[in-house]
């Protein structure tokens, strides 16, 4: 992946998160992936498309997802439903278009899909011909994991 | 689907069977009738005409073709399978499909070029004697998909040379053949296999150095004189810690390894390469901090003036790799040629956006899939040997598949490469290979 985009997704990352969960959240070590990877239970997906192809998936435990949506919307939430989806969904969104508007600013342009929730058990992800970036991140409501898969186009 | 009758009947059958999707083929018609190839023998299709006739070959021998600079045949399959060829006036293009063989790529005319069509391998079934059209050694199977049968080719069997046999039995000797160590080709006689193996796998775990065929010659060279130091101070001469390790390998790292080249050592470097085709497209895996890179650059600056050219660079070191975009020179390290490509910037000097622009430096682990375009010229100087004997031998294959014909490799300047495919056309310094 390009170095000059890693920033931008990982300072995203970080300016959201600790701003919408009003705490302290900490950056694990980023590494490159290109096998095939589980997913935690719950992980949304954003597209990019423009300049380079990819996407940016966050994933996280369904605990996770609870708690991190109810902190989002004020109120305790107890299952994955209909509002836990939106807000996650939502969360992905910021990170995406945050980081992407830094891109912008950088000069490179490209465009964001509608994101895509996917929750269930025992789930993996493959990537064909693009290796991944991770971006772990600690909060004390569990751990999200941005995954980051972007080239460009040759 | 067409008919939801037939499909309601068939039912789970029939979604257990579209699970099951494991050979893909390209569809098209030769005289009316439907035939596939598997999609892995076909390296793209294109339209393409007025191909330059070739005397002297046989009938279905359309002519060659250039190939974005690579001259392959293009063969009419109807001719050779004596099936009706309309005729095109010089003016229309033909569709083609080319294919890329273990040994050749060429390209076959057929009628028209339909779709992808993904079956499951088991519904192939075989070829009936009475497919008369096509002699039935050439055919691999027929299958029905969508209420059309198509008849799947062997292009192997069809296009493979008659001594396909004696080819395979070379291909499969390794790639890189384990050099001979017999005690009388090491100098002095000094160097025994078994010190070497011993040494091998302390610089392996110490420094991450992996001996392979590739620097077993600078590894029994060094021992030698490294056991003559050693034993003048005294000292064992196995390597145990990893400052030894470093010690040992220390004159292993190429001519100019992390600054900037020379102007006379880029220019020595040029000499060795000319490029036909553009853009040159440059592949620089492990390429640290940058140096190398920009160094590639600037001989492109200087030595093939108006040549358009791209530089893809990579390292698995974050830390490296995300200085290498802005990487600040120090005011000595820039002999006064390279001055005009600089630019003073508020950390310091750096080079100007004009050459960044054509670098891009990515964090990539090259053990992973490697998405490149076909390459000119790739750049692992002190690269190959880091990586674990496994690793080694399969990043030489992915090499010797991506760099086109004609395209360089520069490896490390102790680093030796062999390999049937790759001519050694550099010099001691450097290492440079041409794919042949």
């Amino acid at each position: 992946m390009r170095v000059e985009y890693i920033n931008p997704f990982v300072e995203a990352a970080y300016n959201v998160l600790t701003e919408v969960l009003a705490t302290e959240v900490k950056r694990g070590n980023l590494f490159l992936k290109s096998a095939t990877k589980p997913v935690m239970g719950v992980a949304a997906i954003v597209g990019l498309a423009g300049e380079v192809e990819g996407r940016v998936l966050f994933d996280m435990s369904k605990q996770t997802a609870v708690k991190i949506a109810s902190v989002m919307n004020m109120e305790e939430l107890t299952e994955i439903d209909d509002l836990v989806k939106a807000t996650i969904s939502e969360l992905a969104n910021m990170i995406t278009a945050q980081a992407v508007t830094k891109l912008h600013e950088l000069g490179f342009k490209f465009d964001l899909t509608p994101p895509a929730l996917i929750t269930g058990d025992n789930m993996e992800i493959s990537d064909q011909e693009v290796e991944a970036l991770i971006v772990p991140m600690e909060s004390p409501y569990g751990n999200i994991e941005i995954n980051v898969a972007v080239r460009e186009r040759s | 689907m067409s008919t939801t009758k037939t499909e309601t009947a068939k039912g789970p059958k029939e979604t257990d069977r579209l699970k099951k999707i494991d050979f893909k083929m390209i569809s098209f018609t030769l005289a009316g009738k439907d035939y596939g190839i598997n999609i892995l023998k076909v390296k793209e299709i294109r339209k393409a005409g007025n191909f330059t006739k070739v005397p002297n070959t046989p009938i279905f021998v359309k002519g060659v073709d250039n190939l974005r600079g690579d001259i392959i045949p293009v063969i009419d399959l109807r001719i050779m399978f004596n099936l009706p060829a309309e005729s095109k006036d010089s003016s229309n293009l033909e569709n083609i499909v080319i294919l890329r063989l273990d040994s050749l790529v060429l390209g076959v005319v057929v009628d028209s070029i339909e779709k992808v069509v993904g079956i499951a391998s088991e519904s192939i079934q075989p070829p009936h004697p009475i497919f008369g059209d096509i002699n039935i050694q050439y055919i691999s199977g027929v299958v029905e998909n969508e209420g059309r049968l198509y008849i799947i080719l062997d292009v192997d069997r069809i296009f493979g040379e008659p001594e396909a046999e004696v080819e395979t039995v070379q291909k499969t000797t390794p790639p890189m053949a384990e050099a001979v160590t017999s005690d009388d080709a090491v100098p002095g006689d000094a160097v025994l296999p078994l010190d070497l193996q011993f040494v091998g796998e302390t610089l392996a775990a110490f420094g991450q150095f992996h001996l392979s065929p590739l620097n077993r010659e600078w590894v029994s060279e060094r021992l030698v004189d490294w056991k003559k130091a050693r034993q003048a101070k005294n000292l064992d001469f196995q390597v145990t810690q990893k400052d030894e390790a470093e010690d040992f390998l220390a004159s292993f790292p190429s001519i100019h390894s992390s600054r900037v080249w020379t102007a006379e050592s880029v220019a020595a470097l040029a000499g060795f390469l000319t490029f036909t085709s553009q853009p040159v497209v440059v592949w620089n895996p492990g390429c640290g901090r940058g140096y190398e890179s920009y160094s590639l650059a600037l001989m492109f600056q200087t030595q093939f003036k108006g040549k358009d050219y791209k530089i893809w660079a990579s390292d698995n070191d974050l830390l490296s790799i995300s200085t290498a975009p802005s990487l600040v020179l120090e005011e000595d390290e820039v002999e006064a040629g390279w001055k005009e490509f600089t630019v003073e910037s508020r950390s310091g000097l750096q080079f100007n956006s004009d050459l960044k622009a054509r670098i891009l430096f990515e964090f990539h682990d090259v053990n992973h899939l490697n998405p490149m375009p076909e390459v000119n010229l790739a750049v692992l100087r002190d690269v190959i040997s880091f990586l674990k004997p496994s690793d080694q031998e399969k990043l030489v294959t992915e090499l010797t598949d991506k760099v086109r014909t004609g395209g360089y490799l520069l490896l490390g300047t102790h680093e030796r490469l062999e390999h049937p495919e790759w001519k050694f056309v550099g010099n001691e310094t450097w290492s440079v290979y041409q794919k042949i």
